[in-house]
């Protein structure tokens, strides 16, 4: 029977979940493993492992549960171990990063945000500070709505202004949250918004990051700022990918 | 639902599931010994905006929302606007990139589009204007 890794922990870990169900229906017991000072929080792995919602919320709820008892590695969804003493195995030989790694992220989590443009106070906005534009709009109403040539180039200055403001709230998002937090990750692009960034910020100063994201929806209002955590660290987990929020604050400032 | 503690606070609310299912498929410790299960179909979220953007369509589609702005109204002067131009930037500015992704959107398994519902359905009724409410059932 192959091993599904939910994630790695300290074996000291005070609370590690061990009365939970995990990915597969019916829920697949979670169980933990032991090796010298590490622990790997695992189930069975249940046949024909793809992923639906079930699956990611209970490998995201096992993690949850035991993230808020101490630090914890998160393993990406879906990560499945011939066996149990492979498990073992794997962490007795890589025992030193994972400490390193577990200290390291001890007393953190992560937090998630994700901003994009209210469309039309963007599209106000952008009109509003680009005479331009608005000489554009004003002029294609009094031709009936312009030919085709002149709407053409009224949408692409449209667009192109609104895009603008896009990098430049993106930066700005950055700017502004960053000092709250101890890492940075930029997560992919997609339609669905104009910054995604992954914050790793110490729980003490989570309350400082929650006033510092309120202020942000206050004073830009054309701005939807979706927060999600606290989480575990998933973007973290390596230090290579993410970099240390002090060189980042470099980058975004060049960026303007 | 565990994913989202109440901690992000007053405003903070959260559209949830959705958000937090991509740091788990996308992050999160990657061990080479261990087989991952396959992931075909959901690796929807790199593609780039720009490229979409950048269409006579969409263009045109900025230029009909430009059109049926208000002038006279401010920047923050929005709740009281017809919902009208929100639906046309709607089907503008997002419209074509929809369609553009809507190949590799429609391979996103169940797990997400429930998720999302799920995740909807759990968070607590904001106060958002109706353009944006509609722009995140899409």
């Amino acid at each position: 029977m192959s091993t599904y890794v939910y994630g790695i922990a300290a074996s000291s870990h005070p609370s590690l979940p061990e009365d939970m169900g995990g990915v597969g229906d019916p829920p697949c017991p979670i169980r933990i493993l032991k090796a010298g000072e590490l622990a790997a929080i695992v189930s069975d792995a249940p046949e024909g492992l793809r992923p639906k919602r079930r699956d990611l919320l209970a490998h995201q709820s096992v993690l949850s549960e035991a993230a808020g008892g101490g630090s914890v590695l998160p393993m990406r969804f879906g990560s499945v171990a011939p066996d149990d003493s492979a498990v073992t195995e794997v962490l007795a030989e890589r025992a030193e990063h994972y400490r390193e790694r577990l200290t390291a992220l001890a007393g953190r989590v992560e937090y998630n945000v994700k901003a994009s443009h209210d469309q039309e106070a963007v599209l106000q906005r952008v009109v509003a500070g680009n005479p331009e534009l608005r000489a554009l709009i004003e002029a294609g109403r009094q031709a009936g709505g312009g030919s085709y040539d002149d709407r053409l180039r009224l949408g692409e200055m449209a667009a192109g202004a609104v895009q603008s403001l896009e990098e430049e709230d993106a930066a700005e998002l950055r700017n502004l949250l960053e000092p709250t937090a101890e890492a940075v990750s930029v997560g992919p692009e997609s339609t669905g918004w104009l910054a995604n960034l992954s914050l790793l910020v110490s729980r003490d100063a989570a309350e400082e990051f929650v006033a510092a994201v309120e202020e942000i929806r206050k004073s830009h209002p054309h701005l939807e700022v979706r927060v999600n955590g606290p989480l575990p660290p998933y973007s973290f987990v390596e230090p290579g990918p993410a970099e240390p929020a002090a060189s980042t604050t470099s980058t975004a400032t060049h960026e303007e | 639902m565990t994913v989202v503690p109440a901690q992000t606070g007053g405003g903070g609310g959260s559209s949830g599931l959705y958000d937090v299912l991509e740091l788990v498929l996308d992050r999160g410790l990657v061990i080479d010994a261990f087989v991952r299960v396959s992931l075909v179909g959901i690796e929807i979220l790199k593609i780039d905006v720009r490229v979409v953007v950048a269409s006579v369509d969409t263009y045109l589609r900025f230029a009909e929302a430009c059109n049926r702005l208000d002038l006279e109204a401010g920047p923050r002067k929005s709740p009281g606007l017809p919902d009208l131009v929100g639906e046309i930037t709607e089907s503008g500015a997002r419209g074509k990139s929809k369609g553009a992704l809507s190949g590799a959107a429609e391979t996103i398994s169940d797990a997400f589009k429930q998720a999302r519902e799920e995740g909807q359905g759990e968070e607590r009724p904001r106060p958002r204007r109706s353009t944006s409410a509609r722009k995140r059932e899409e």
